[in-house]
């Protein structure tokens, strides 16, 4: 772990459902693959699940481990019909916190936020995505291992590099 | 005596030694004189060597592109003399198909205007059965001329014998004929005829002369609502399908990618000759431009007015022409023939690209897919034979999947557009982002170049033999003067002054050599100050131009398929929900 890295800061677990939770809940579930995945993955957004992306600045720095898991609750939220496994490998967003700070990920294996300065490279194949995170016309990236969807800000998505389908990671 | 003797032979080899030294002297002088020619000569052949290089690079470039041109040139002639070969083909294989299908409008015009006997009529459509007796439209217009001439038994004969040759045409024929002649009920019972032998998944080209009529507002209200029905009903089939988004994504992303960007060969030459980055960035400024390309296309087809027929039967009339003329499959492999040799002429003898369009357009396939048809309508409306009405509804019909097609594409470029810029100039290179490092990179490069210029400068030095030489000389004198012998220190001399010429031309070499290398750094810095401004302009103009991706969703967001349905004859509107 590079030491410009700011990680959120481990917590006593919130009350509130857990990632490993959810996990376990959803993985007795059917899930979707291949065309149905695809079509899954380029519905629109929800506005909660936006507004909950775009706020990982929100907190400072720092985030808690609630707070993380209540960002990996509203992926699952937003996608009921996935196996956890089928999530994005991680999400990247333009970092607010201003300079040297460019990009911060989600890292939904990890579960845990980190934040980048200019130069600095992503991890587990998010590098692909930063220069879409800092472009004005999307919210954030979610990126798969086998293809990135961009996020506007309107919900509506954008997919690139072949289709979503198949099992993810 | 003896003291004598030795000055006179002291004195004989003073002489001796001082005319050798002399002419030593002379010789070291002569040799610097031939190093200095030699290596002035050395220096221009360096020169000439290079620009010879230059020169057969620059004639092998400009050779290749002769042999480039020529294969063109040579193309694109086969190909006008082929188009000619074809069309003539066609002209005298289904030649006499024209006589039949002139006198299909000629029989109802002739009717209209109540100008010809009706037996008249009736004979010239079966003088056409056995002109052309395999080609369903001879049938069709006799069953046509005893319908006008009340003759059912023959009518329903006719009848019979084009809907064997050709079920499909022949329905739509008589919905059209009907329609012209304002039997509603006829004319819906015969689309339902139509509508009934058609698989969304797999359309007969002709039904865009039943879309064309749709959208001109030909049809009765009925027709109108059926047609309207049907089409949402195909579009909501072919949804279900799973990978149906997909396709149409994929489908429309290569119909956008394929439209013709202006190529600008002069822009920005030096990122183009000094970048090896160049490729990546002229494949993003290319998708980028190709926003104002698909906006201007969608919007000016939205932007022209569309010009209703002076009545019902023009419009039909114009229908039945298309229907008879274009879409019989016997043509369908020299139509296929004629229209790549025609694309062939389009790009200038480039077959390739030619072949790419052609594989994309799909306009000729015997039977495509609705929404293949939709995409042919709305980018090729001249081969597919679409009107502008149904070129603005096939665009509204598949607004969301142009839209999505987009910004797959748009984000493909932005994903792909290099952060950092590579220069290679000469020896040197470097990275830039935006061309902001300037300073840095200038200083990088002169940096480079001084210390190559240090390298080369101090490879041309003086070699052991000179300073053997030297040294030599000086032990001689030395050992000279410890014997007394002072003439031995003219060797010394000798020694010194060889080393002393030798590296004087060792100095003039290194001289040429820094001033080489002066020059070459200022045409450096020109082109790295030159580089970094085409990279500031090319970030500028790739900005401006992928903006204008805003411009294709916000007009596709504006537009419903509702608005481009409408009846012109009947002022009733045609609802579609989209």
């Amino acid at each position: 772990m590079n030491g410009s890295q700011i990680q959120a800061r481990v917590e006593p677990k919130a009350a509130l459902q857990t990632a490993a939770d959810l996990k376990t809940s959803y993985a007795t579930g059917v899930g979707l693959e291949g065309a149905l995945l695809d079509k899954k993955l380029r519905e629109k957004r929800s506005e909660a699940y936006i507004k909950a992306m775009t706020q990982l600045d929100g907190g400072g720095a720092r985030l808690n481990h609630g707070e993380v898991d209540s960002l990996i609750a509203a992926i699952s939220a937003e996608f009921p019909d996935l196996k956890p496994h089928q999530f994005a490998v991680g999400i990247i967003s333009k970092c607010y916190l201003g300079e040297p700070y460019e990009v911060h990920t989600l890292d939904t294996r990890l579960e845990i936020i980190e934040h980048y300065k200019r130069g600095q490279p992503l991890p587990g194949g998010m590098e692909r995505g930063r220069s879409l995170a800092m472009h004005p016309a999307y919210a954030f990236i979610e990126i798969y291992s086998d293809c990135m969807i961009a996020v506007a800000s309107s919900g509506l998505v954008a997919v690139t590099k072949g289709g979503c389908g198949g099992e993810h990671r | 005596m003896s003291t004598d003797n030795e000055r006179i032979i002291h004195l004989a080899d003073l002489r001796r030694i001082q005319s050798s030294l002399a002419s030593l002297d002379s010789t070291i002088t002569h040799l610097d004189g031939n190093i200095a020619h030699v290596s002035g000569q050395v220096q221009n052949v360096n020169a000439e060597v290079q620009n010879t290089k230059d020169r057969l690079e620059q004639l092998i470039q400009e050779f290749k592109d002769f042999v480039l041109k020529d294969q063109l040139d040579k193309n694109l002639q086969l190909a006008e003399t082929r188009l000619v070969k074809v069309r003539q083909e066609l002209e005298t294989k289904f030649g006499h198909y024209d006589e039949v299908r002139r006198r299909t409008t000629g029989i109802l015009k002739a009717v209209d205007a109540s100008l010809v006997k009706r037996q008249t009529i009736e004979n010239a459509t079966e003088e056409q059965m056995l002109a052309a007796p395999g080609y369903w439209l001879a049938p069709a217009l006799i069953a046509l001329a005893s319908w006008l001439n009340d003759k059912r038994e023959l009518a329903d004969k006719a009848m019979m014998e084009a809907l064997r040759l050709d079920d499909e045409k022949t329905s739509l024929f008589f919905a059209l004929v009907t329609r012209r002649g304002g039997r509603f009920k006829a004319s819906r019972e015969w689309l339902d005829r139509y509508f009934g032998q058609q698989d969304p998944h797999e359309l007969e080209r002709e039904i865009v002369v039943l879309i064309d009529g749709f959208t001109n507002g030909i049809f009765g209200p009925d027709a109108r609502t059926k047609t309207s029905k049907q089409i949402e009903a195909w579009i909501a089939e072919l949804s279900e399908k799973a990978g149906f988004v997909e396709e149409q994504h994929a489908q429309w992303k290569a119909a956008l990618e394929v439209m013709p960007v202006a190529a600008k060969p002069d822009e920005y030459k030096f990122l183009r000759q000094y970048s090896p980055t160049w490729p990546q960035l002229d494949s993003s400024l290319h998708g980028a431009k190709l926003h104002e390309v698909v906006y201007s296309h969608i919007s000016g087809i939205f932007g022209q007015e569309v010009t209703p027929a002076q009545s019902i039967a023009y419009a039909v009339d114009g229908m039945l022409d298309k229907l008879v003329t274009n879409f019989d499959d016997e043509e369908l492999p020299l139509r296929r023939d004629e229209r790549l040799l025609s694309l062939i002429v389009e790009e200038q003898g480039n077959k390739d690209a030619a072949q790419s369009r052609f594989g994309v357009e799909k306009t000729l396939e015997q039977r495509v897919s609705l929404t293949q048809l939709l995409t042919n309508f709305a980018m090729h409306p001249d081969v597919s034979q679409a009107s502008l009405s149904t070129q603005k509804l096939s665009i509204a019909l598949s607004r969301e999947w142009i839209r999505q097609a987009h910004d797959d594409m748009t984000m493909e470029n932005r994903a792909a557009v290099p952060g950092t810029i590579g220069l290679a100039i000469d020896s040197w290179s470097g990275q830039t982002m935006d061309g902001a490092n300037e300073a840095e990179l200038l200083q990088s490069l002169e940096a480079h170049m001084d210390q190559r210029m240090r390298e080369d400068a101090s490879r041309v030095k003086l070699k052991p033999m000179h300073h053997i030489a030297l040294g030599a000389s000086i032990f001689i004198g030395i050992v000279g003067v410890a014997a007394l012998m002072p003439a031995f220190l003219l060797f010394t001399v000798a020694g010194a002054l060889f080393w002393y010429l030798s590296k004087r031309s060792i100095d003039k070499k290194r001289k040429i050599i820094e001033e080489g290398y002066v020059e070459l750094k200022e045409s450096c810095v020109q082109i790295l100050r030159a580089a970094l401004a085409d990279t500031v302009e090319w970030r500028l103009e790739y900005a401006e131009e992928d903006a204008k991706a805003s411009l294709v969703s916000e007009f596709l967001d504006g537009i419903s398929a509702e608005q481009y349905a409408y009846s012109h004859y009947d002022k009733a509107r045609a609802v579609m929900r989209a």
